[in-house]
């Protein structure tokens, strides 16, 4: 997919937003809440433009970053070309007190947005700032207003004031443009290329990775699988790739028999060769515009079919639409890759999409053998993880993320 | 330059659909369903775009307010006009034909293929990759309509009026993964230049 952005011009939109952080901000300090994702960076270095020294940009330290995430991206953007300056809010503690027991996706999202904010309130205090500069792009509002997803950088149009609530005012540079308008921008600037192409990563990071309740040893867990499958997968040339976890754990409804039956059948196999159930914990889809909270199906081969099946692209796609199509309640489906004796206690689920602006989004195609090479690390990783899949759901149905 | 907003009818895909007419050349915003055509008028807009949202069209009498604007602007409106998926459905029924729901919905990428390369399915013909994500569908054309494009699970995929320029598509020509979505926009805007 070529990316296309001739009605995008990134210099006269500099010259547009930079006069407008001025006009708006008129003369006071802003806050820049930076994560080190190329829409907090443009949106600080646009403000930096705009309004000099009077910019503090921080970094939140959720306990949801990557492994040694804070540090490096604070060491980065310290050095040239950049050179700017961010301060680390270490705040792990109070973001995981906040979410703990809660299994629901939009309840997680939501007390993370609440924890972040106050942080962030509390730092604007501290340094006198009226304003603050968010990253925030078009489909983080265009999910969130339609109800989709809770973004965490979202407030005003989802009715929210900012001004009332946390006591400051928001500048959102970026807010109608998509992430391949700000790329070129990032290009633009002359930004490094591991900012400026870096993948998303979401605000409230590997929360929404960790499907269903968060618990300490989860999380680490899915920390180590995360930089595996990172590594692994960044030659593929996908646009963003990760790993969720998951709870072994499945249900009752829709029956693993019509399950199977449907998924046999668009497979075109013998029953006996198809293994079929659908996970407990709800992952996040969209179906005809609508948020659709459901199911993950599970679809294991056996071994021998599995391997001769060599990831047939266009097979993998009518067995997750004809599942899709058929029960209401599933928005996504996961084929095993690679499984081990003695079930672990979860599942770790690849996710690979390729896409342009993250609306819509394709299943990357990824060989084979790189996807059970980064199973069998993935498995070798942890004891508690006993299987390890792939999800062949689009968006739409799914989401990129499935929290 | 052409001027043609878009009707912002709480779908996912709207906002997307003016930045296609932007890169294609066009000036184009998002409008609140509620404009009127004299709104329109002072705008200078020679076209329209109605976008989808996640609404049912099961009758006129019983339509989200949005959608209750959007009908009385579809009825009203004398421009050139193309609508989306769910107002594509509200566009048919305004007009005497028939949404149900669909008995395959469609989520991701379908197959559609051309009966006829008119107008705005000029050169996309015989079939190309949509992205689609709707529950229901156009089951009944509209009196004056012809079809002009079906898929496996629904066979209204693209309809225009046989007079005017009115013209309703099932799937999302303004996202990326639509191989010849572009090609829809470009045509529209080439039928509004003439």
């Amino acid at each position: 997919m070529a990316a296309q952005v001739t009605g995008f011009r990134p210099s006269s939109f500099l010259e547009a937003q930079t006069s407008r952080l001025r006009e708006l901000s008129e003369g006071k300090k802003a806050l820049a809440a930076i994560s080190g994702g190329v829409d907090s960076t443009i949106s600080a270095l646009l403000a930096r433009q705009a309004l000099g020294e009077r910019v503090i940009p921080v970094l939140i330290d959720t306990g949801f970053m990557r492994e040694d995430e804070p540090e490096k991206v604070r060491d980065k953007l310290a050095s040239p070309p950049l050179e700017l300056k961010i301060r680390i809010v270490r705040s792990a503690g109070r973001f995981l007190k906040a979410v703990a027991d809660e299994p629901l996706a939009e309840e997680k999202r939501k007390k993370f947005r609440e924890i972040f904010y106050q942080v962030l309130k509390e730092e604007a205090d501290k340094f006198g700032c009226e304003y603050l500069v968010q990253g925030t792009i078009a489909p983080d509002w265009i999910e969130t207003q339609g109800g989709i997803k809770t973004q965490h950088n979202v407030l005003e149009q989802v009715g929210i004031n900012p001004h009332t609530r946390y006591g400051f005012k928001l500048l959102e540079p970026l807010s109608e443009l998509y992430k391949d308008q700000v790329r070129s921008l990032a290009k633009y600037l002359a930004v490094p290329n591991e900012f400026s192409e870096r993948q998303p990563f979401p605000g409230p990071g590997l929360l929404v990775r960790c499907i269903g309740e968060v618990k300490k040893s989860k999380l680490e867990t899915l920390k180590r699988a995360t930089s595996i499958v990172e590594d692994r997968l960044g030659a593929v040339g996908s646009n963003q790739y990760f790993a969720a976890i998951i709870e072994n754990k499945f249900a009752d409804e829709p029956s693993p028999k019509t399950l199977r039956k449907v998924a046999a059948d668009a497979l075109d196999l013998p029953e006996e060769e198809v293994r079929a159930e659908a996970f407990l914990d709800r992952v996040t889809g969209v179906k005809g515009d609508e948020r659709s909270y459901g199911r993950l199906a599970s679809i294991a081969l056996r071994n021998e079919t599995r391997e001769a099946f060599g990831w047939l692209h266009d097979k993998l796609n009518i067995l997750q639409s004809s599942v899709v199509e058929s029960f209401k309640e599933i928005t996504r489906v996961a084929m095993l890759v690679k499984d081990r004796r003695g079930e672990g206690q979860y599942s770790i689920l690849i996710r690979a999409v390729s896409t342009r602006d993250y609306m819509t989004a394709s299943v990357t195609p990824i060989s084979w053998k790189t996807l059970k090479d980064t199973a069998e690390d993935v498995l070798k990783s942890s004891e508690r993880i006993g299987r390890v899949y792939y999800d062949i759901t689009p968006k739409p149905p799914a989401t990129i993320e499935f929290e | 330059m052409t001027v043609v907003p878009v009707v912002y009818t709480k779908g996912q895909y709207n906002h997307l659909i003016a930045r296609t007419l932007q890169d294609l050349g066009a000036e184009s915003k998002l409008l609140p369903a509620g404009t009127s055509v004299a709104q329109l008028k002072a705008l200078k807009a020679d076209a329209l775009v109605m976008g989808g949202g996640p609404q049912r069209v099961r009758s006129i009498a019983d339509l989200t307010p949005e959608l209750s604007s959007a009908a009385q602007l579809i009825k009203e409106v004398e421009l050139p006009l193309l609508c989306i998926c769910v107002t594509h459905q509200l566009m048919a029924t305004v007009y005497g034909g028939v949404t149900g729901a669909a008995p395959k919905p469609e989520f991701g990428p379908v197959k559609i293929s051309v009966a006829e390369e008119d107008t705005i399915l000029r050169g996309t013909g015989p079939s190309f990759t949509a992205w689609e994500s709707h529950n229901d569908e156009v089951v009944k054309v509209p009196q004056g309509f012809r079809v002009l494009a079906s898929s496996e699970n629904c066979s209204i995929q693209a309809m225009r009026h046989e007079k005017q320029n009115l013209f309703g598509v099932q799937f999302h020509p303004e996202v990326s993964h639509t191989t010849r979505g572009t090609d829809v926009f470009k045509n529209f805007l080439q039928s509004v230049r003439k």
